[in-house]
């Protein structure tokens, strides 16, 4: 899997986030969605209906398709939350 | 208990942050509110731990300008609440939120500026709901705040001037670009010479982008559309194919191109909610990218001491942004007897004028994103139209036969526009398939109705609230 983060770009410090039990790297700064990107998760939720796969698609919290739990709490959009050490994301499989 | 302000800004971009510096350098007490972390709206976004407003040379001089503002308001008294979710504009004018931490607060002020700005505009295809096929923008802010790359190798796609702006970031930041497809044709381009004075700063910098694609050697092609995204679980592969001057795909056309990531992009529709929960009158033109705020000539709405700035107001970029968020502050400043009407004149003139050329300016950006009609009528009934409620085309077409034909009746009877974005992403769309399909006038296909809670709020929040103002129960919206 490529690396997609940018070596140049600033970043905090580096932390842990635990995405569905595993644990993977963040840094401070990032976004939830971006540190899944990063991570390789893509799908985020599984849609209500029709159980579709569905990820980052605004990026600005407008489409509310990137719906995680973190820390326990449904339905965050994963790219208007920053990353924090130890957070639990959990993600539909 | 709520607190009190000269003025409330809502939405911390160029016209928010101009409103604020103006306001504040005269005395007056301003806040301003933003769901975002950041200050600075959609042009501004950059990494949180930058050591430096400037990541390298910048092109784009109102984003310099932009980067300058941000540091002067953290100097001047200007408080800045951010990640706070506004629900709503009540009597006063009274602003209701709930602030990060989920707790409700309310905010009142002698005036209120709403610079809510803009989001993407989308043209549906087949399996667009893909993980992997985002928003332009999505990928601009994925390297812009987080330093991530949207992929490996990103195909770009769409109408949007965006496109090539995205081209050349993820260039200048080591990525690697497949294609840039854009669905309309050279031609169209070269109007852009009556587009007059204030299109030369942005083809000096469109000149810049294309500069870094040809040495990158990133095929760049005019009149392609994108037809479908493919995969099982994410984005395998994507369908492109010509089209003729109606937006047409010309069958036998299709090419695949095997790509992880899709970003497109249809330019831009202004993010009316809050005025229109808060009684603005709104109107269409297709010249300000859709459905717009109705603002005066010193950008007063229809409902007093409430103002209107930005992309709100119409689609024309960063310039127009900076010269309404100026404009509205000084007419707020002569209202309230802080300067008089000699003042307020000679400050407002240039401004006038300024505001004109980006006016015609932005004009022009929007008719070189308008899709022809037939893009909308030839959408295949399988595809997803409302990504939140999953309505398929099909379910919209079946309901324009039945008679349905305006926005109100058409999210009734399909549930489209119903779910938790409610109707920003599909409610533009929605608007242009109705118009495509019936023809019928603007006023009469209408647009929704906005509500209280403009934006999601928890019900732990709700059950904070006390309105403190007593005729709060008899607020009506106009329209």
């Amino acid at each position: 899997m490529a690396n997609l983060r940018i070596a140049s770009a600033q970043r905090g410090a580096k932390i842990t986030i635990v995405v569905n039990g595993r644990s993977c790297e963040a840094f401070k700064g990032e976004t939830v969605h971006a540190a899944l990107l990063a991570a390789g998760r893509r799908v985020l939720r599984k849609t209500v209906k029709s159980g579709q796969p569905r990820g980052i698609f605004c990026g600005m919290g407008v489409c509310y398709d990137c719906l995680v739990t973190i820390n326990g709490v449904p339905n965050q959009r994963a790219c208007m939350t920053l990353v924090e050490d130890w957070m639990e994301i959990s993600v539909d499989e | 208990m709520s607190r009190r302000y000269h003025v409330i800004i809502v939405g911390s971009g160029l016209a928010g942050m101009a409103a604020a510096d103006l306001l504040s350098r005269h005395g007056l007490s301003v806040l301003m509110v933003d769901e975002n972390a950041q200050i600075g709206g959609q042009l501004l976004r950059k990494p949180i731990y930058a050591c430096s407003p400037y990541r390298r040379l910048e092109p784009d001089c109102q984003k310099r300008w932009g980067m300058q503002l941000a540091q002067k308001l953290k100097k001047n008294r200007v408080c800045f609440l951010s990640g706070v979710q506004v629900l709503g504009i009540y009597p006063g004018p009274t602003l209701l939120v709930e602030q990060a931490g989920g707790y409700a607060a309310e905010y009142c002020a002698d005036a209120m500026i709403l610079a809510t700005g803009a989001r993407e505009r989308h043209l549906p295809f087949k399996g667009w709901m893909l993980p992997g096929v985002m928003a332009t923008g999505a990928a601009q802010i994925l390297i812009k705040n987080s330093g991530i790359l949207p992929g490996r190798r990103t195909l770009i796609g769409g109408c949007s001037p965006l496109m090539f702006a995205l081209a050349a970031e993820i260039l200048a930041n080591g990525g690697k670009i497949m294609a840039v497809f854009d669905q309309s044709k050279a031609a169209k381009k070269l109007n852009a010479v009556t587009a007059g004075l204030a299109i030369w700063p942005k083809l000096f910098e469109g000149a810049i982008y294309l500069m870094r694609m040809a040495a990158a050697r990133v095929p760049i092609k005019q009149g392609v559309r994108i037809v479908e995204a493919r995969g099982r679980q994410e984005l395998e592969a994507v369908v492109a194919a010509r089209v003729d001057t109606n937006g047409c795909i010309i069958q036998g056309s299709e090419k695949i191109y095997p790509t992880d990531t899709l970003a497109v992009g249809y330019g831009f529709s202004p993010n009316i909610e809050l005025p229109q929960q808060a009684g603005c009158s709104v109107s269409y033109s297709v010249d300000k990218g859709g459905w717009y705020v109705d603002v005066d000539a010193f950008m007063a709405t229809t409902v007093k001491d409430i103002y209107a700035v930005g992309e709100t107001t119409g689609i024309a970029g960063a310039g127009k942004s900076f010269i309404e968020g100026y404009m509205a502050a000084w007419n707020i400043l002569y209202r309230q007897g802080g300067v008089n009407r000699e003042d307020f004149e000679k400050h407002i003139r240039p401004l006038m004028r300024q505001h004109d050329r980006q006016v015609q300016y932005g004009g022009f950006i929007n008719q070189l994103c308008r899709l022809e009609p037939a893009c909308y009528t030839g959408i295949p009934d399988e595809t997803v139209i409302c990504r939140c409620e999953e309505v398929t085309m099909g379910e919209i077409r079946r309901q324009l036969e039945n008679g349905f034909s305006t926005m109100n009746g058409i999210k009734k009877a399909t549930r489209c526009g119903m779910g938790n974005c409610q109707g920003r992403t599909c409610g533009p769309i929605l608007f242009d398939i109705i118009s495509a399909f019936t023809k019928r006038p603007p006023e009469s296909i209408g647009y929704t109705s906005a509500r209280s809670p403009v934006k999601t709020v928890s019900l732990g929040a709700l059950g904070q609230i006390t309105l403190s103002s007593s005729d709060a129960n008899e607020y009506r919206s106009q329209g």
